[in-house]
């Protein structure tokens, strides 16, 4: 069920330093998002993604990208075919 | 929708994205879903009969895409040449017009690479959170299916 | 800034195991695990090309200073200054076990 990606969305901005929260396949069609990330990101994020794998030797091992500031960070994480993004403030 | 430089498009761009390269030759023959046709001014003074048989019409056109007035078909080999043919000559200027526009400078992100690059990475306890919330996701995703119920597309009996 | 200006400061990061830095043209400078890489200073310049558009609600700059392409045992971090492209691999050593 669909709901069940909605509540997990949810779920995840229920943590206080987390602003947003976007779930993107491959293609970079939003899938899900909350709060501060939306349709226009998904497709940075999914190529984003993309583009790490190239910089992979072990294959178990995905990388996880991350675009900081001193306010905060957005952590793109893949995970099979899709791609999550988390935005997250220093608290 | 989110494409990947979907910011780039703006105001006049926009428009442009979505008009067709070369113009639909006969517009006219364009897949009319039926909900004009039998929707529209029906008039007023019928008997109860007539009414509620035009109801039942409408909302059964609502519920109907025709496909067989799609006009898929008919298309002979060589016109597919001759549609490919104009298309890339249609590319081929217009992307003449897009080489002249410079590759963007790359912003500065910082005045001061080195101390940026040194200061701490990002904390593990993160890096882990993320990994956890994407493989939820992943999950909760792969429970999504179409669940067909029914055919979607029904031949009408004609008499 | 010199060549050799710029690179004294990276070979001073903690934790470095090598630095390209890269201009539009192409390799200014490589050291460490990173010297003539070329494979990994194109990927780079094309995940900064991407990643200098995303862009938060309302902002007209790039919302970061720094991106970093973490793996389990090591890390690229990336910026760019003075229309150049700073990368340092860094051994990832804050790799703690699973919290239960």
């Amino acid at each position: 069920m669909e709901a069940t990606l909605e509540h997990h969305l949810d779920d995840t901005m229920k943590n206080p330093a987390i602003v947003g929260v976007l779930c993107t396949d491959q293609l970079g069609h939003n899938l899900g998002s909350r709060g501060s990330l939306s349709d226009e990101h998904a497709g940075v994020v999914s190529v984003l993604a993309t583009q790490a794998v190239s910089l992979m030797r072990d294959p178990t091992d995905t990388p996880t990208v991350c675009l900081e500031s001193d306010s905060g960070n957005i952590l793109i994480k893949a995970h099979g075919t899709i791609t999550v993004a988390v935005h997250k403030m220093v608290l | 929708m989110g494409c990947c430089y979907s910011s780039e498009t703006e105001g006049t761009e926009q428009s442009q994205e979505t008009k067709p390269l070369i113009p639909h030759p006969n517009p006219e023959s364009k897949p009319n879903n039926g909900t004009e046709r039998n929707s529209a001014n029906l008039p007023s003074a019928r008997t109860d009969e007539q009414a509620l048989l035009s109801s039942i019409l409408t909302k059964t056109a609502l519920n109907i895409i025709d496909v067989s007035a799609a006009d898929s078909q008919g298309m002979e080999q060589h016109e597919y040449m001759d549609k490919a043919r104009q298309y890339s000559t249609k590319l081929a200027v217009l992307s003449n017009s897009l080489s002249q526009k410079k590759p963007t400078a790359l912003p500065s992100l910082t005045s001061q690479p080195h101390q940026v690059l040194a200061s701490e990475l990002v904390p593990y306890s993160d890096v882990q959170q993320v990994s956890k919330i994407a493989a939820y996701a992943y999950s909760a995703i792969s429970q999504i299916k179409v669940d067909a119920k029914e055919e979607l597309v029904v031949q009408f009996a004609i008499p | 800034m010199t060549t050799t200006a710029l690179t004294q400061g990276l070979e001073r990061i903690p934790d470095q195991v090598g630095y390209l830095v890269i201009s539009e043209e192409g390799v200014l400078a490589s050291a460490g695990e990173l010297e003539n890489d070329e494979h990994t200073a194109a990927v780079i310049m094309q995940m900064v090309q991407t990643a200098c558009k995303f862009r938060l609600h309302g902002c007209a700059e790039p919302p970061f200073k720094r991106m970093s392409v973490m793996f389990d045992d090591h890390v690229y971090a990336v910026t760019v200054s003075g229309q150049k492209v700073f990368v340092v691999k860094r051994h990832n050593t804050q790799r703690e076990p699973m919290q239960v």
